[in-house]
């Protein structure tokens, strides 16, 4: 019932501004008001740090016209006594979708459905249909009650609204959450631009990863740039024309976790924009990365709920990284806050907006201080988005966007009154109901008993007792003073009711009503006692923050409390495989100084090293994997024949428990590939497996590869679904390369064409395209390609493509038939990077053999052995045994084929894969022979540093069930406290191969045999 | 965990519908697939010929005798003739040397013929061709099919697995709730009536899990849920069992039914349930399902949870043959060896452990190497892991009177291997004997290797 007359009030408030839009006629009669009002004796939070206590607030025409202690107030001015309240600035949300159109997912993509090839957008928009600048939020905007009253009852007057649909999603709005026309609830529009990774309502195939993403974001920074300056002569493009009116906008980037952001900044940083960030609520586990990023951060308060843990074997399936997150997402915020970074709290990303008080008050038990939260919800936003003279402080001339309080905005026990949305009332709370809570004397004629009010204030909770033990609940409405109340006073009898009806007198209730006898009885409850109220809060006390554990480098499992750090480290009496010209050195040392191979010899010695001892032992360089997926969040941008332009190095994933795992095999550096969905596919990553470390920390720059393939993958022939994608065949492969090969060659003639003229006026600048950049770069040998490969006609086609053009393949990968062609591989300079005995899965591998890289090392291709796979890749140093095993290799060749093989196909034999003095210190210290199926590594180093080692995976685990079984007790004693747990799904982590399509392979999905080809 | 196993291959298949399209293929694709399965069908011929009857007593003097029971005779003797083990001893053992073909194999290791359970060597040849594929029926309860008349000894695949040392296979079928029936056999021979050990040795159930991959179709997302619809699936399952084994009470039934037919040997125990499980909760279920259905002899087959159950197996007297070793832990916080140090762990636990290499097929030459994994990862002791690979898989199988150990009386099926056949490094087979008939080594790869070797003339290097 009050629901329904708060409804008719902000209705019947809505009716009277209605009219309020000049230039619309007017059906009936004129109803402007003065509207001025005052706000007498409150403590007015100008801003988060400036309090008047007893102030007066002066409104006129929604605007704040003065504000302070000794206000003159005009006549004609409705005064509100608010002694005892205070007034906060309304609270502004920069996250938001308010107002703003359903975003329909295309189902294209599922069974049936063809590939979407090009943009559905009809019209002369540019060529993606996931780029949307031209959306504008205010030109999309509708007002919608409901949405507002929502926001509304949180304390908000100022949402920033976009149109949550694509990669760019175009300009936002700012407009108020008043129920009005939306001529007058726009406040600015276009105020903002907005990004994101996801490409929405888009079925177009391309992007279908990441890095596809940011690639056509980078693109698109290109390609706006070219149409200022040329393109706009060349073609018609609103959407580049829209893009580049975005430019001098604030621009929030919508990431999805801690990554994401920080590939975001980096995009960023390439276009010297510096981005807001909306947040995940997961940036504390890399505060130092997001703070570096030099970014405002947009931080939900979405604290995940707790999995339910009574089961003990279904407990397992909840990871640890989960656990800590429950744990620390509420003390996310103070974390960001202790950091120094800038912040704004957004009620985005919450099950339901109620959960914001809640989750915002626990953000603050958790450490966040109530100044930076107030500010984080007005003063922040309203600067970013350059409206802090109209908005987010109540200073004279900012519009009356206010919100009155009973008390502490941040108290549990604190309610909203009002709300006003330039200088229109929205009512939350009765203001003038009294506080009725407390013990009352109930005296019917024929019975007497108590009657207590507890509860909220303007909620309150009723219980009546008529003898000392029978507790009985009444039924009770209670509206502008008059009270209804009915209730069973004989349990025995449950259809007997006595009714009473009254109206507040004084301090207590009196009225008339029926027993539930039938007789008419007179009635009244005295105040006997008000509620006792525990002594409010002072703003400035506080409990110390609960413990929430420490985080971990990375945030899983095993992983580190600190980095490791390189130390000076002595190998002692080892017997030494150098995959060098020394060959194997039996009782020897090796010496680790700053991260280097410092000395190696016999009886070394060096003051403040660690010793470790060697004896029995078996050092070897790390091993290195030449194909590798893991530590990635996306693998195929298979959306395009070429997609040159994607880079690996985008979506580095440094949390990937499978980095650890391979430092359990004795792997130390990994070559990150692109898919094998395409001819062309993207730009690798070579990282050094660095546990613990940010992205950077794990590559190696000066790695420039890129990927491509061949045969099955490319033309999809196992999809088993129309395909229309080109090409269908290996003479389409072919001619992919020619025609790209081609067209890069003519992209650089326009482009030294035009760098060398010497008058540049007026010349159009050609159109710069990332794509054929890559191209370029292999033409010129400044990027190398590793090409999945397997039947012996389409690499000698590759071959012969690369010849006629001028270029070279560095490394045919996989490339099961490359002992057919092993001396025209030879002959082009080409490596070869082999499955040890894969074979049989499919057509083209039917002729694979065991013997490949045998054949090819004995004919003179440099041969490496690769995984493909994190769980071979840790086992590398067996496949490589095979080669011993199938065609008879030396044991020293066949572990160079994991060491320093990859190293020189990779072009990094300077600096890693050999044990030589000046080399980088990584290696693997094993129990065992090294090609032993028996052995494995009690050290794995990288640089110097220790980051595998026996006795620490053994820590590692003892830590790690230690910290589950806390973390369990906390989550039950959590749920038996009465928070909701859930279920604990099932969680596997995705499995990278070649043939993975973004969103296919999920967690949870099985891997099979053939996917990592 | 996993749904069931079907071949790997249509696992990837099935995801790659999910992926883009089609749940069928076009016409133009089968029209495809036909072409492509004639031309490329195996070729018989390349295939070396089944070897001949053993028709002289061989002896092999002067190897480490690996018997497959944790005994090893250093310089040992193993004599054979009719392809019976007539003596198995040390240098002392005598036996007629005029009669008798002597094979000098000092320093070389002889070892029993390995076993691999749960293959589908020889039901599909190349799983990505749907035409060369037979290891899964349509439907969901397949008791009556078996994988005994799919099975190619013509396969080129069964060649590469000799060359390491596997001279038995299970032939296993695989899909649906009920796959149907398995057959040892051995790998050489003309046909599959000569090359089976024995018949239906079991028919294989997949339990359904209690986690099953849900896919949305909105997302793409893939996840595993608690399966909801495994309890109809279960309630099937129990129908089917009762039916059966009332149906097994009668001698000559009127109508006869062919499904009900083939669960007969599970009741009277001369066949075995082989129960894919890997979630601790459902190998608990699936035991107890099939006690109280009255299967005699249940078999766990995956079991990569079955760490949680050591004891529930061990009162209950429960072969578990593990599925792929070579894997990742299945949870991010399971220590990073967990699946290599499983075996161990279970068989110290006092579980009985075969190894088998997850039901695929060309990789099953690798099963020797699972077992290596695990002894070195798992500090198990190498005959130990031997046993995992031979005279265990034997006693499952109900083979064990005739392989699995070399051992006087039973079958000369058995290896001359350089060194350790565990460890890559040495697992060189020098000579094959199944039943006594001197097996041909040749294979696929090796000629393709002698082929390019003479191309490029490196033989020498």
């Amino acid at each position: 019932m009050k629901k329904l007359i708060t409804l008719l009030i902000t209705v019947s408030v809505c009716t009277s501004i209605w009219a309020q839009t000049p230039t619309f006629p007017r059906n009936g009669v004129y109803d402007e008001r003065p509207e001025l009002y005052a706000f007498t004796n409150a403590t007015i939070y100008i801003d988060a740090r400036n309090v008047l206590e007893n102030g007066t607030l002066l409104i006129k025409n929604g605007v704040i016209v003065g504000v302070g202690k000794d206000l003159q107030i005009p006549n004609g001015t409705v005064v509100n006594d608010l002694k005892g309240k205070r007034i906060y600035p309304a609270l502004i949300d920069m996250e938001s979708d308010y107002g703003m159109p359903e975003v329909k997912r295309t189902q294209g993509g599922g069974r049936g459905t063809p590939q979407q090839i090009e943009s559905n957008k009809k019209g002369a928009y540019g060529w993606n249909q996931a780029l949307n600048p031209e959306t504008e939020a205010g030109k999309l905007f509708t007002v919608n009650n409901a949405k507002a009253d929502e926001m509304r009852k949180l304390g908000f007057a100022t949402v920033l609204t976009h149109h949550h649909d694509g990669i760019v999603r175009g300009s936002g709005a700012l407009v108020t959450l008043a129920t009005d026309s939306e001529n007058s609830v726009i406040i600015r529009s276009p105020v903002s631009a907005h990004l994101s990774f996801s490409k929405g309502s888009s079925g177009q195939q391309y992007p279908n990863s990441p890095m596809g993403a940011m690639a056509l974001l980078r693109q698109t920074y290109y390609d706006a740039e070219w149409y200022k300056n040329a393109g706009k002569n060349v073609e018609y493009n609103i959407s580049l024309d829209a893009f580049n009116a975005l430019s001098g906008l604030p621009t929030v980037f919508e990431a999805t976790d801690k990554w994401s952001l920080l590939r975001a900044d980096k995009l960023g940083n390439e276009f010297k924009t510096q981005y807001i960030f909306r947040g995940n609520g997961d940036e504390y586990q890399r505060i130092d990365e997001i703070k570096a990023s030099g970014g405002t951060l947009i931080v939900p308060l979405n604290f995940p709920a707790a999995f339910d843990v009574e089961d003990v074997w279904d407990a397992d399936n909840v990871s640890l990284a989960e656990m800590k997150h429950w744990e620390m997402a509420p003390a996310n915020a103070a974390a960001i806050e202790k950091a120094g970074v800038s912040f704004v709290l957004t009620s985005a990303l919450l099950k339901t907006k109620t959960e914001f008080w809640t989750n915002l008050r626990k953000a603050i038990e958790y450490g966040l201080s109530e100044t930076k939260a107030l500010e984080a919800l007005t003063t922040v936003p309203a600067q970013l988005l350059k409206c802090d003279d109209k908005v987010g402080s109540l200073k004279t001339g900012a519009w009356a966007n206010f919100i009155i309080t009973s008390g502490n905005l941040f108290n549990a026990d604190n309610v909203i009154y009002e709300n006003w949305i330039r200088g229109k009332k929205y009512i939350i709370n009765n203001i003038n109901q009294a506080d009725i809570r407390g013990t009352y004397n109930l005296s019917m004629e024929a019975e007497k008993g108590k009657l207590i009010i507890s509860g909220k204030p303007e909620k309150p909770d009723y219980q009546i007792v008529l003898s000392d033990t029978v507790k009985i609940t009444p039924k009770v409405t209670y509206l502008n003073d008059v009270i209804s109340l009915n209730f069973q006073p004989d349990r025995k009898a449950p259809n007997a009711t006595t009714r009473l009806t009254g109206y507040r007198e004084g301090t207590g209730f009196k009225g008339s009503g029926e027993t539930a006898k039938g007789t008419p009885t007179k009635w009244e409850a005295a105040l006997q006692e008000p509620i006792k109220l525990a002594e409010a809060r002072r703003d400035s006390t506080r409990k110390p923050a609960p413990n929430v554990g420490k985080p971990l480098f990375p945030f899983v499992g095993f992983g580190n409390a600190e980095k490791p750090k390189s130390e000076t480290l002595l190998i002692k009496n080892a017997t030494v495989w150098t995959s060098d010209d020394a060959g194997m050195l039996p009782n020897s040392d090796v010496l680790v100084e700053n991260g280097k191979i410092a000395r190696i010899g016999k009886n070394l010695s060096a003051a403040n090293a660690r010793v470790i001892d060697g004896t029995g032992k078996h050092l070897t360089p790390g091993i290195i994997d030449e194909h590798s997926h893991i530590a990635l969040f996306s693998i195929n941008e298979g959306g395009q024949s070429s997609s040159a332009e994607v880079r690996m190095s985008d979506v580095i994933n440094p949390d990937d428990i499978n980095i650890y795992r391979q430092l359990a095999g004795g792997v130390t550096m990994s070559q990150l590939l692109h898919g094998s969905a395409n001819s062309i596919g993207g730009q690798s990553a070579v990282v050094k497996l660095k546990w613990g470390g940010n992205v950077s920390d794990m590559l190696l720059p000066e790695a420039q590869f890129i990927k491509f393939a061949l045969g099955e993958n490319v033309k999809q022939a196992n999809s088993g679904n129309p395909t229309s994608r080109y090409p269908q065949t290996r003479m389409g492969v072919e001619q992919v390369f020619m025609d790209h090969f081609t067209r890069a060659r003519e992209y650089e003639r326009a482009w030294d064409s035009y760098n060398s003229m010497k008058t540049k006026i007026g010349m159009p600048v050609p159109r710069r395209d990332i794509e054929l950049d890559a191209l370029v770069e292999i033409l010129n040998a400044k990027r190398f390609i590793t090409c999945h490969s397997y039947v012996q006609s389409e690499i000698n086609m590759l071959l012969k493509v690369a010849d006629s053009l001028g270029f070279k393949i560095n490394t045919f990968t996989h490339i099961l038939e490359g002992y057919k062609v092993a001396d025209k591989m030879k002959k082009h300079g080409a490596a070869g990077s082999s499955f040890a005995d894969w074979w049989a899965y499919k057509m083209e591998v039917k002729d694979a053999i065991p013997y490949n890289a045998a054949i090819l090392t004995k004919v003179g291709v440099l041969t490496s052995i690769n995984s493909d796979d994190a769980e071979m890749a840790r086992r590398l140093n067996q496949e490589a045994a095979k080669a011993v095993e199938y065609g008879g290799i030396a044991e020293t060749e066949a572990l160079k084929m994991v060491t320093i093989n990859p190293a020189k196909i990779m072009h990094l034999d300077k600096r890693t894969g050999s044990i030589k003095t000046g080399k980088d210190a990584d290696l693997v210290l094993w129990n065992n022979h090294p090609l032993s199926i028996y052995a494995r590594p009690d050290y794995t180093i990288v640089e110097g540093a220790i980051y595998y080692s026996t006795e620490g995976d053994d820590k590692r685990r003892d830590e790690v069930e230690k910290e589950r079984a806390r973390l369990v007790q906390k989550m039950i004693s959590a749920k038996t406290g009465g928070a909701t747990a859930i279920r604990p799904p099932f969680r596997r982590q995705r499995m990278w191969h070649c043939e993975d399509v973004e969103g296919v392979m999920a967690e949870g999905e099985e891997q099979s045999e053939e996917e990592k080809k | 965990m996993r749904t069931g196993r079907p071949s790997n291959y249509s696992i990837k298949v099935h995801k790659l519908y999910f992926a883009q399209a089609s749940y069928f293929l076009r016409p133009i694709s089968y029209f495809l697939l036909l072409i492509s399965g004639l031309l490329f069908q195996p070729v018989s011929a390349q295939n070396p010929a089944p070897a001949k009857p053993q028709t002289k007593p061989i002896a092999l003097v002067g190897g480490t005798v690996h018997v497959g029971n944790g005994t090893v005779i250093d310089k040992g003797t193993v004599v054979f003739d009719k392809g019976i083990l007539t003596a198995v001893g040390d240098a002392s053992t005598t036996f007629d040397r005029n009669a008798t073909e002597v094979i000098d194999v000092t320093g070389k290791h002889l070892y029993p013929g390995l076993i691999a359970m749960g293959a589908t060597t020889g039901l599909v040849e190349i799983s990505s061709v749907r035409a060369t594929t037979d290891n899964q029926e349509i439907g969901a309860l397949n008791p009556n099919v078996r994988a005994l008349v799919a099975y190619n000894t013509d396969s080129e695949v069964i060649p590469t697995l000799r060359n390491n040392g596997l001279l038995l296979t299970q032939a296993t079928p695989q899909g649906g709730t009920i796959s149907g029936s398995s057959s040892v056999m051995e790998l050489d021979g003309w046909n599959w009536e000569d090359a089976v050990l024995k018949k239906d040795d079991g028919l294989w159930l997949t339990w359904p899990p209690f986690f099953a991959r849900e896919f949305n179709f909105e997302d793409f997302s893939v996840s595993l849920q608690r399966n909801s619809r495994r309890q109809e699936v279960i309630n099937n399952l129990a129908q089917l069992f009762s039916d059966a084994r009332a149906y097994s009470q009668i001698k000559n039934p009127s109508i006869t039914n062919l499904k009900l037919e083939a669960l007969r040997g599970l009741f009277s125990g001369n066949q075995n349930l082989y129960i894919r499980a890997d979630n601790s909760k459902d190998i608990i279920e699936a035991v107890k399902f099939a006690k109280s259905h009255g299967v005699q002899k249940p078999v766990i087959v995956g079991a990569e949870d079955a760490l949680r159950v050591v004891d529930f197996l061990k009162e209950n007297n429960i072969p578990v043959v593990l599925g792929e070793t070579h894997r990742l832990p299945n949870r991010q916080d399971e220590p990073v060896y967990q699946p290599y140090q499983l075996p161990s762990l279970l068989q110290k636990a006092g579980v009985t452990v075969a190894l088998s290499y997850g039901e695929a097929y060309w990789r099953t030459r690798n099963l020797p190497f699972v077992a290596g994994t695990a002894a070195g990862f798992g500090n198990l002791d190498r005959e130990e892991a031997l046993k995992m690979i031979t005279s265990i898989p034997a006693k499952i199988l109900g083979v064990d009177k005739q392989v699995g150990t070399l051992e006087k009386g039973k079958l000369a099926t058995l290896v001359v291997c350089k060194g350790d056949i565990l460890d890559m490094r040495s697992n060189g087979i020098e000579h094959a004997f199944i039943r006594g008939r001197k097996t041909d080594l040749d294979d696929r790869h090796k000629r393709q290797y002698k082929k390019y070797n003479d191309k490029y003339d490196i033989g020498n290097k």
